[in-house]
């Protein structure tokens, strides 16, 4: 059997690097919202970050990967909970913790392999039968079946290949759809994101795309795919294209728990447009959207933050932000972008802050965003210098002014700039056609004098 | 033996260059050869007798014969009459020997440590080679090479200050690169010296954007040193043009990694970083000849500080301006200040008694008419540029190989590599 | 010679050194170069000028260095050293009169940058930067209706109206606008 690692270990190599001490989530709760592979790396996450609800997160694995091929990964996750347990009885020897702790199942694993190689024969004989018949519509189950089997066992690079297979005998729109979703599905696994935008760009030009379906079924292929850019564009740091796209998931058609829960596209949308989005944005695109509101109310906590910062109560609004900070940390998919995110909001509401006003006293806006005047004066420094306030600090008096902005002498300014620049591209480029014409080229290596 | 009047130059050359050998084996009968030569008939007679005489050794002194540097200013003087009267007209028909002769002479007065004698000398003979103000010739690089000897710039700066246009084949051939390569390098230390930096950059980059399929020497020097100026000018790194060869990119970036890593930690803004940088690599960088240069960078980057933070603050007090730009006391922060306000890099007034500084905008209005005679100026730099394009352009289009070429591609459109080299034309 | 074809003069000089027999020029040439690159405040070429003079002349020629030396501390911006060398000197015909205006150039210079860097500044380091005694400096200030303070040995300056610049011909504008537009048509 092919062994594939799980994603996380060859990309999460920086982020492995914190741990979360005080976690307020409900673990069993969160689990049961994936299935799949989802649950199983999501539950590995955990374990890698957060002591405390290691064990628990690998015993959960344990039973749950029992019910799948997937021997590699019960071999891996044991390893793990024994390294785990074994650090964990040193210091003080805690009599129950230990005795739950599941033993290696060696007949499970023998068992298991022999099941998933006859399973997998059968499926390769059942698919050569449909092919030396060629009926298209078998042969495309067939392979898809494959696919499914392969995943089940954890072998993500011969599912995408079988998957992928389907493609030539699809028949109908359907057919390609589906075949999409299959191929999304892994490339998220493999967090090969470039794959999952453009098979969701191929489902979504799939020409009876909308038709082909009913309209239920329909909307629920759309929250899928939508969902699954809004993951790849996230994880590609494009924040804003991330939430735009998660803000079009339907919450009574978000049914897909191998990839996520509607609380996670709560969440990531959420963030991902408080970080981006102006104010104009938040109030039409989340605030007033009837269909993402849906989402909000699963995740009370993030409705208040998005609904404070609307209100401009930014101190608030950070306070909230830091509580759920820590479960964010836990979440494969947010967790790298977290602190990237905070900043972008937090930016977000210094500059929305000071927007109304021409001068405003530091003391003031330190108390209403959660921090000290020095602190603030570096923050503010380095939203001038990248131009994202038009500002002043008078640090004698501890005043922010707004800096009036003298749109004639800048213009005059930048067509001087504009012009010396010209002169010095055309010099340089009257030099080139000298240099050109007469054929100079450097074709040997020469030493100075 | 020789005898050159007027008529056929280019047939002379040939019968000069033949006699090069003969020439050699009377080694001692040149000066009555010269005797007899008129220095403005027969220019290029006398170039080619002089020429075999600056090659030979000088002879081993004997009683009868002068010492060895009597001897060679003898020589000296010899050349110098020959330059400065010579005629024009002939000694273009062997511009290569000519500056084969002022090569010479610039090595012998830098072994004599005397480079500034040739300075005035060098500058008569580029006039002579020259059919316009804008053309290069082989002696351009030799000039500034004396004149970054001597430590005396301004004979070369009023060559420097003209743009190139023309850069004439040498005697039949292409014009030597390596001359082209040598003669900006020197150009871009020579402005360097003197500070000015715009001028350096430019000079550094056509060295390095110089069309290349091999790797020079030179223009790995120049690519360090075009780091270190970009750094001093922009605070950061200017982008290469795009035509930049990929050589270029690929061989000279590894060869310099301690510049590269300069300006990595140089874009930190952070002083103390780069001070540990420039001492971390200080071998590399005094090895290279760069060391000056890298203490510029360092004092650009304070400079740079202050600039940011003119931009930030209305109001600072000179310890905070102290400590935000890591100088060691408000008094040295002033001091800094003070300088650059001397200089217009900033606009601000230190108040003493607060121990505050305020800074200011560019007072600049744009209404004075001091402002308009700048403006119409730079207007019209670049309309006289545009003309020159497009002079340029026009001389293409009635170009009779272009004109083939052009009308070519259109008979076959399938052969795409025609078009492509018709397209370097404008780069 | 006066002060005002100094430009010729340097010129004239310039070019006596690069023709100088043997590549070494008189004493009295480098020294009287360098006091007028001085004086035109061009320091990158006095310093190099400086670089280059043979060291067994400006062995054989203390007045030399006594001008380099007014030369360095203006290239380091010590106002002080500026003045003390330049006043502590008695200086010869050479360059005398050179080297006299030429404290009046540096004060002058520190003059404005004084008006245009400081809204105040102790009475001490005005005086260092326009080397004039502090009762000098008080009574100069009075002069020039500078406020101030004797308590706290403060001074402060006015900030100097922006200078006049002579206005062009209309005749000629006009000339230049008219190249100007003729160029954007065609």
């Amino acid at each position: 059997m092919q062994v594939d690692a799980p994603p996380e270990d060859n990309d999460n190599t920086e982020e492995d690097l914190y741990l979360v001490e005080n976690p307020t989530l409900d673990l069993e709760i969160y689990a049961n919202s994936y299935t799949g592979l989802a649950r199983l790396y999501r539950l590995m996450y955990i374990a890698d970050h957060c002591p405390v609800l290691r064990v628990e997160a690998l015993k959960m694995a344990i039973t749950y990967v029992m019910n799948t091929f997937n021997v590699n990964l019960y071999q891996q996750l044991h390893k793990k909970l024994q390294q785990c347990v074994s650090g964990m009885s040193l210091p003080d020897v805690a009599s129950g913790g230990s005795q739950d702790v599941p033993s290696f199942d060696q007949t499970w694993v023998e068992n298991k392999t022999k099941k998933a190689a006859l399973k997998l024969e059968k499926l390769d004989s059942d698919l050569k039968n449909y092919k030396s018949n060629s009926i298209k519509e078998s042969i495309r189950r067939g392979n898809d079946d494959l696919g499914d089997h392969h995943l089940d066992c954890g072998d993500l690079s011969n599912a995408l290949k079988c998957y992928s297979r389907a493609r030539d005998y699809c028949t109908s729109g359907k057919h390609v759809v589906n075949m999409c979703l299959n191929v999304i599905k892994v490339s998220v696994y493999l967090q090969n994101w470039s794959h999952v935008l453009s098979y969701v760009n191929k489902a979504e030009s799939t020409p009876d795309f909308s038709e082909a379906q009913g309209k239920e079924t329909s909307q629920a292929i759309l929250t899928k795919l939508k969902c699954a850019a809004g993951l790849a564009e996230l994880a590609t740091k494009k924040y804003k294209l991330a939430a735009k796209q998660f803000l079009q998931a339907n919450l009574d058609h978000c049914d897909f728990p191998e990839l996520l829960s509607a609380s996670n596209i709560a969440i990531y949308g959420g963030l991902c447009a408080l970080a981006t989005f102006d104010r104009a944005e938040l109030q039409k695109h989340v605030i007033f959207s009837s269909s993402f509101k849906l989402f909000l109310e699963l995740e009370p906590q993030l409705r208040d933050i998005i609904f404070k910062f609307y209100e401009s109560k930014y101190a608030h609004c950070l306070k909230l932000l830091d509580e759920i900070k820590d479960n964010l940390y836990l979440d494969m998919y947010i967790a790298p972008h977290v602190n990237t995110l905070y900043t972008q909001i937090r930016n977000r509401a210094l500059i929305q802050y000071f927007s109304p006003y021409h001068s405003a006293d530091m003391n003031k806006m330190a108390t209403a965003l959660n921090t000290t005047v020095v602190a603030l004066e570096d923050e503010l420094m380095q939203l001038i210098l990248e131009g994202q306030i038009q500002a002043r600090i008078d640090s004698h008096n501890k005043i922010l002014y707004a800096k009036d902005m003298d749109q004639r002498s800048s213009t005059f300014e930048k067509a001087l700039n504009m012009g010396r620049d010209y002169q010095r591209r055309t010099r340089m480029l009257i030099l080139r056609a000298a240099l050109l014409k007469a054929q100079l080229c450097v074709k040997v290596f020469i030493l100075i004098v | 033996m020789i005898n050159s009047l007027a008529g056929n130059y280019r047939d002379l050359c040939d019968l000069l260059i033949k006699s090069t050998e003969l020439l050699e084996k009377n080694g001692q009968h040149l000066d009555t050869v010269l005797e007899t030569l008129d220095l403005q008939q027969h220019s290029l007679g006398m170039l080619a007798v002089l020429s075999i005489k600056l090659s030979l050794p000088p002879p081993s002194p004997n009683s009868n014969q002068p010492q060895v540097s009597d001897y060679q200013e003898i020589v000296f003087t010899q050349v110098q009459e020959f330059i400065m009267g010579c005629n024009a007209e002939q000694i273009r028909y062997a511009p290569e020997t000519f500056a084969e002769l002022c090569d010479m002479l610039t090595r012998q007065l830098i072994e004599a440590k005397s480079p500034l004698r040739g300075i005035e000398l060098l500058c008569c003979a580029i006039r002579k080679l020259q059919l316009s103000d804008s053309e290069l010739t082989l002696v351009h690089a030799n000039l500034c090479l004396l004149c970054l000897l001597a430590k005396c710039f301004k004979p070369a700066l009023q060559f420097l200050d003209i743009d190139i246009t023309s850069i004439p084949p040498q005697d039949g051939f292409p014009f030597d690169v390596k001359h082209f390569l040598i003669y900006y390098y020197f150009g871009g230390m020579v402005y360097t010296a003197v500070k000015k930096y715009d001028r350096a950059l430019y000079m550094f980059e056509a060295v390095i954007s110089t069309p290349a399929m091999a790797v020079s020497h030179i223009m790995l020097e120049a690519y360090k040193k075009y780091i270190l100026v970009s750094l001093v000018l922009h605070g950061k790194v200017s982008h290469m043009p795009k035509y930049t060869s990929q050589v270029v990119t690929r061989f000279i970036k590894p060869l310099s990694l301690a510049y590269h890593d300069l300006a990595t930690v140089y874009a930190t803004n952070n002083t103390e970083e780069v001070r540990l940088a420039v001492t971390k690599y200080s071998d590399t960088f005094t090895r290279d000849g760069n060391i000056g240069l890298t203490k510029q960078v360092v004092a650009s980057l304070y400079k740079k500080n202050i600039q940011r933070l003119t931009k930030t603050f209305l109001t600072l007090s000179l310890s905070d301006v102290a400590s935000r730009v890591q100088l060691s006391s408000p008094a040295e922060a002033e001091r800094y200040i003070l300088n650059m306000i001397d200089e217009g890099e900033i606009f601000a007034t230190i108040n003493q008694k607060d121990g505050m500084v305020v800074f200011h905008d560019d007072p600049e209005k744009y209404n004075s008419p001091g402002m308009l005679c700048k403006l119409e100026e730079e207007m019209t730099i670049c309309t006289d540029l545009d003309r020159q394009i497009q002079r340029m352009e026009e001389e293409i289009m009635v170009n009779p190989q272009y004109v083939k070429k052009a009308c070519g591609a259109q008979d076959d459109d399938l052969t795409t590599g025609q078009t492509s080299k018709i397209s370097t034309y404008s780069m | 010679m006066t002060l005002d074809n100094l430009n010729t003069v340097a010129a004239e000089l310039e070019k006596q050194e690069l023709q100088a027999q043997g590549g070494v020029s008189s004493p009295l040439l480098y020294t009287k170069l360098l006091a007028i690159y001085l004086y035109q405040n061009d320091l990158c070429n006095a310093k190099f000028l400086w670089k280059r003079i043979p060291s067994s002349v400006k062995a054989g020629h203390p007045e030399l260095e006594l001008v380099w030396s007014v030369g360095r501390a203006m290239w380091k911006r010590d106002a002080p050293a500026v003045f003390t060398a330049l006043n502590g000197t008695q200086w010869s015909e050479n360059v005398g009169p050179i080297m006299r205006s030429l404290v009046g150039k540096v004060r002058e210079r520190g003059l404005r940058l004084v008006a245009q860097a400081y809204s105040s500044l102790s009475i001490d380091t005005c005086s260092s930067l326009l080397g004039l005694s502090p009762s000098e400096v008080v009574e100069f200030a009075n002069q020039q209706g500078w406020g101030v303070d004797d308590n706290k040995m403060m001074i402060s300056p006015v900030r100097p109206p922006p200078p006049i610049t002579h206005i062009t011909s209309s005749e000629d504008q006009l000339h230049k606008l008219t190249d100007f537009v003729a160029f954007l048509e065609n």
